[in-house]
């Protein structure tokens, strides 16, 4: 698991303190009122990166090999994709019959 | 046609035998265990996309309904928590036991934190008037999904407290080897992984 020279803890001090960076930023971007459409973008961009820093350096996904990343990273992005569209596709349907 | 080197790493990384991901078999069914844990959080949040898009009444705004620096600093305790874990995590590894021990005392304080927040903010808002079917603020929608997500995180929040405490109570007593604190870490480094989601996507969205 350690791919680093000197201090073995460093990494985790790093991680920690560039999440909470970009937890203030988060924080500062909802309080600013962005456009809606801005909001979004940079919401889910920093989440995906506080999560793939979580995933690599805390969980030490970086340091597995890259089948163990794949099947935990796109198993669960491509599983949530099918999901929401088939809960799209349900509703559409349950609703043309209420409607009927 | 595949040259021999492709052959040589597509055997390296999807060969299977005895250990497919090149792991223990400890490790590799705790990562299972999370990714299948991770898909039912994965459910509940497109459930919860899915109910605020269809919902016919306009979602509230969520600054006025929770303090946002109160969630803020909940993800604040879960992000150190999470930090002291993988010092934890590293020292047991390295053999220095003293310093595991402390990281994992830290932790477990900083997931009762976390708990005691939750409480605080599930009994402000049961106060104020939310229930599983109306709120004051918007859709019945909105108190429903702010309390399943919320309390599915905050039970797995709970159990990840109870394996840390038997943990750490093993650890005092050189009972658990590097790799058992390694799995307790994993596991609350999840909880917070999946916060980072939930913050995100139900607070601050």
């Amino acid at each position: 698991m350690s791919g680093a020279t000197g201090n073995p803890y460093r990494i985790y001090r790093i991680t920690w303190v560039i999440l909470l960076i970009i937890t203030v930023a988060m924080l500062a971007a909802e309080a600013l009122h962005l456009p809606r459409i801005f909001l979004i973008l940079f919401l889910l961009s920093f989440m995906m990166v506080k999560a793939a820093m979580i995933g690599g350096n805390f969980m030490h996904l970086r340091y597995e090999r890259p089948s163990l990343a794949l099947m935990v990273a796109g198993g669960i992005l491509i599983t949530s994709l099918i999901l929401y569209s088939f809960l799209s596709r349900e509703f559409g349907y349950i609703s043309r019959h209420l409607s009927q | 046609m595949h040259s021999s080197s492709d052959a040589a790493v597509m055997e390296a990384h999807w060969g299977g035998g005895a250990a497919p991901f090149g792991a223990s078999w400890q490790k590799t069914m705790m990562w299972i265990f999370i990714v299948t844990d991770g898909l039912l959080f994965s459910g509940l949040l497109c459930g919860y996309a899915f109910l605020r898009h269809i919902s016919p009444v306009p979602w509230p705004r969520q600054s006025e309904v929770f303090s946002i620096p109160f969630i803020a600093l909940m993800t604040f305790i879960l992000i150190t928590s999470s930090m002291t874990m993988g010092t934890a995590v590293t020292a047991a590894r390295l053999g220095d036991r003293p310093r595991a021990i402390r990281n994992l005392a830290f932790t477990v304080f900083g997931g009762l934190c976390f708990l005691g927040c939750q409480a605080y903010e599930w009994s402000h808002l049961i106060h104020e008037g939310a229930r599983l079917t109306s709120n004051p603020w918007g859709p019945p929608q909105f108190a429903q999904t702010f309390f399943v997500l919320t309390g599915f995180h905050g039970s797995h929040v709970f159990s990840g407290l109870v394996i840390l405490i038997i943990t750490l109570i093993r650890t005092l007593m050189g009972k658990t080897p590097a790799q058992g604190v390694e799995m307790a870490g994993l596991y609350w480094h999840f909880v917070d992984l999946v916060w980072v989601f939930i913050f995100t996507l139900f607070y601050l969205l």
